[in-house]
């Protein structure tokens, strides 16, 4: 088995680099894969890692696979971090010339205005008191799309509006930053500040001193995050890394469709403050409308379109046709109680599960949640043999929440971590004997008892 | 020519309308029950809502249900029954064996009922097995500890099988995958330009729903409160209709998750019909009901609470960190919850009068510049 398989990768590539790769061993590519970072998949050869099962087919392996591919996607970290829940961002969309390049399809232009929309309503999903705004790069020049706001209609449809356009002239990093600040300029002190960069140009032509700007950036704590869909550019990680406390993380490099989105999307999580940084937290006033009906049409004091539902500020009592927004009167933020309760689970994540083996296995048949019956536990001589076949995944396929106790599959795992943010066995039972002892609720317990 | 008629025959034959999966989740709050004892007695009503499973049932014949029960001190299912709960012995796979695991008496009405449609039969006898079950389990010292129903476990547990059905329905059909379809319809509330090619993604998949019976007040359930929002938000982003049949009290969680959903919300004037209800505004799906005026709960209770008195505020403070709503700046100006030092910003305080006025009097008596006077007066 073993034999065939380099011959053929050998035969395969002719980059010396990657001959060099096959003939030594499995430890040694691993560490070079690492050193080359962004470029692991060329040098990743999935047919090596199949392993015939007993049954001679590859069918065990490449279900493991897939298990373990879901797995990566939510092993992250649980800590309940302070996190700038009201966020202010700027969303940078490259307009120039190197976006016609048709490398991510349709072509990286179109590819990054849809991308720009679902980032648009994923970020109103995620942080629903935040303000967005979109800005250009072309020619040159740096273009308002769109201004700050609370609304994503607002937002979706003037990225709409581009894309009859075509994508043309060169980039100006430093333009769009300096109107990037402008926009973030008389933000309150309570929320974030931050700059998105969609970038698909490998050069920034300016018309000044880039290093200064970077500096007020700095001096302004506006946090910068970059998607470079080229290739990496040192001015960008240098930006990044020094716009956000020489975290380098901020930077990353599109390597195809899946992952230019799934940069894009992490940016929608609400980032951690930094406690150095000690950003002012203040109270804030709001308002929390009733939604009235009335028996005739009025007009609304956002749009002014004529409607009979509605909500009426609480302080002027002019009426508002959607929520969240500020109330064009008199200034008061207004929304329902329900957007707050919709950031709660950022501040209070659901832990990772722990992936359970053959020894604990035993005492579960089924997914407690789901029902999906789990493979029967083997002789106790083979538990050694499944194990470590693939990383973060769970040899049994049970997974076990350390507060319940309860088995779960990956299914149910992804989903509750992913979609609904409760475990379904902590909530299946009365809380009320196990608050004195565990010691994973009482941030949650003591949350809810003030409600 | 004839191959152009024929494949359109085949196009309309093969788009068969996806199944809907019916999701009830039954209150069984003892508590609750025994005051609703003269009016609807928790036997009858759920005599009802099985013959509105039937119904369910009836419509479609790949439709499905499940069936959860919120009890005092524990969320579980009553049907379907996973295998680890109703086999003693865990080496048990198939699916018979848990049939006579059941009680003679099960097992002699079952032989009774021969005639019955099966699936109405297994819903019924899982369902009836399993309350009593969990009715007999439940002692006198769970019931004093406790006077509210595990509601959030409850949506968290139909949710967890409303998405295993999905994807093996999706993988059996090859339709669009809950999460796809998440991923793709994330902007709920926003309209915007791709409304239409949500609503056909979601003909395609599984259609889910879940309906609440529900009998306890909205104060038990205060606790609950994080993971209730969680799970409305969960099925507010995969389009799931949370519907609930309210028969005494009145929850403004569950209002909320109506609205956030779109769901029925439905107060019972009297519970005695709680049948008539159930097969009126509940039976039709999410298809059917695009074309129906639907029974919609307009006076939405929103205010918030505050975290500091629990009184209803209608313009508050919120904590930027933690997001807690306080009703009027915290003593010290130190949020209760989180305890973050807070800046109180400028909302408190009295606009600054004294140094404009000045400014305006040095103006006044400083210089002329400013206003045209007809009569010149000297500068100092």
């Amino acid at each position: 088995m073993a034999d065939s398989d380099e011959e053929y990768v050998g035969e395969v590539t002719d980059d010396e680099d990657d001959f060099q790769v096959s003939r030594t061993g499995p430890e040694r590519r691993s560490k070079r894969r690492k050193q080359r970072g962004g470029a692991e998949w060329e040098l990743s050869r999935t047919w090596e890692t199949l392993v015939e099962g007993a049954d001679g087919t590859i069918s065990s392996t490449v279900e493991g696979l897939l298990e373990a591919g879901k797995r990566k996607r939510l092993l992250k970290d649980t800590t309940p971090l302070q996190r700038g829940i009201i966020r202010h961002l700027i969303l940078t969309l490259d307009l120039s010339q190197s976006m016609s390049e048709k490398d991510l399809r349709p072509t990286r232009y179109l590819l990054t205005l849809r991308y720009a929309q679902e980032f648009v309503r994923e970020f109103f999903e995620q942080n629903p008191i935040s303000q967005l705004g979109v800005l250009g790069l072309r020619d040159g020049l740096a273009l308002r799309i769109s201004d700050m706001s609370g609304n994503p209609t607002e937002h979706l449809t003037a990225i709409q509006a581009l894309k009859p356009q075509d994508p043309k002239g060169l980039p100006s990093l430093q333009n769009g930053l300096e109107m990037a600040r402008g926009a973030l300029f008389h933000t309150p002190s309570h929320g974030t500040r931050e700059v998105l960069i969609l970038f698909g140009s490998l050069l920034s032509s300016d018309p000044g001193d880039i290093h200064q700007t970077i500096n007020t950036l700095v001096s302004d704590q506006i946090r910068v995050r970059i998607v470079g869909l080229a290739a990496q550019v040192a001015i960008c990680r240098e930006l990044c890394t020094r716009t956000n406390g020489g975290d380098e993380t901020a930077y990353g490099v599109a390597l195809n469709e899946q992952h230019f989105r799934e940069l894009m999307m992490d940016v929608t999580t609400p980032p951690a403050t930094d406690s150095q940084k000690q950003s002012a937290s203040s109270l804030l006033m709001m308002g929390f409308p009733s939604r009235t009906m009335d028996s005739a049409p009025s007009l609304c004091a956002c749009h002014s379109n004529p409607s009979r539902g509605g909500y009426k500020c609480s302080r002027c009592h002019s009426k508002v046709c959607s929520l969240p927004a500020e109330c064009p009167a008199c200034g008061l933020t207004l929304i329902l109680s329900t957007h707050l309760a919709r950031s709660y689970h950022h501040l209070f994540p659901l832990i990772n599960w722990v992936e359970v083996p053959w020894r604990r296995a035993s005492k579960s048949a089924a997914c407690f949640a789901c029902g999906i019956p789990f493979p029967p536990a083997p002789p106790e001589n083979q538990w050694s043999m499944a194990e470590g076949h693939a990383k973060g995944m769970s040899v049994s396929s049970r997974y076990e929440c350390t507060a319940c106790k309860n088995h779960f599959c990956i299914d149910c795992d992804l989903f509750a971590h992913e979609v609904v943010h409760n475990c379904p066995g902590c909530q299946s039972k009365s809380t009320r004997p196990l608050e004195a002892q565990s010691d994973t609720a009482p941030a949650v317990d003591g949350m809810d008892t003030t409600v | 020519m004839n191959s152009v008629d024929a494949s359109e025959h085949y196009e309309q034959a093969a788009t068969d309308l996806a199944p809907a999966l019916l999701t009830v989740i039954i209150d069984t709050n003892p508590h609750a029950w025994a005051q609703l004892e003269d009016s609807l007695s928790l036997s009858k009503a759920i005599a009802n809502i099985l013959v509105f499973i039937n119904a369910h049932l009836a419509c479609n014949y790949a439709n499905e249900v499940a069936v959860v029960a919120s009890h005092s001190q524990k969320a579980t299912w009553l049907y379907p029954v996973h295998q680890d709960k109703d086999t003693t012995t865990s080496s048990d796979q198939d699916g018979d064996i848990s049939m006579n695991g059941a009680s003679a008496a099960a097992a002699a009405a079952a032989a009774q009922q021969t005639n019955k449609y099966r699936p109405f039969r297994m819903v019924e006898e899982q369902v009836n097995r399993n309350l009593r079950e969990l009715m007999n389990s439940t002692t006198d010292n769970d019931l004093r500890l406790t006077t509210s129903t595990m509601l959030a476990g409850a949506l968290t547990l139909a949710l967890s099988h409303i998405n295993r059905r999905t994807i093996a329905w999706a993988e059996a059909h090859g339709g669009a995958d809950l999460e796809d379809t998440a991923a793709n319809g994330a902007g709920g509330g926003s309209g915007g330009p791709g409304t239409a090619r949500y609503s056909a993604e979601d003909d395609e998949r599984l259609q889910s729903r879940i309906l609440v019976v529900s009998v306890s007040g909205s104060s038990d359930s205060a606790h609950q409160y994080i993971p209730m929002m969680n799970s409305i938000f969960a099925c507010q982003r995969l389009h799931i209709p949370i519907d609930v049949c309210k028969l005494s009290g009145d929850a403004v969680f569950l209002q909320q998750a109506c609205d956030a959903t779109k769901g029925i919300y439905m107060c019972l004037d009297n519970p005695g019909g709680l049948l008539q209800y159930l097969m009126m505004a509940f039976l039709p799906d999410q298809r059917s009901r695009r074309h129906l005026v639907l029974p919609t709960n307009v006076n939405v209770d929103f205010r918030a609470a505050c975290f500091c008195h629990r009184r209803v505020v209608r313009t508050g403070y919120v904590c930027s960190i933690c997001l807690s709503i306080f009703c009027e700046p915290p003593p010290g100006t130190v949020c209760l919850t989180c305890g973050t030092q807070l800046e109180l910003g400028d909302y408190g305080a009295k606009p600054a009068l004294l140094p404009r006025k000045k400014k305006k009097k040095k103006r006044v008596n400083g210089s002329a510049a400013g206003t045209p006077m007809s009569t010149p007066t000297p500068g100092p």
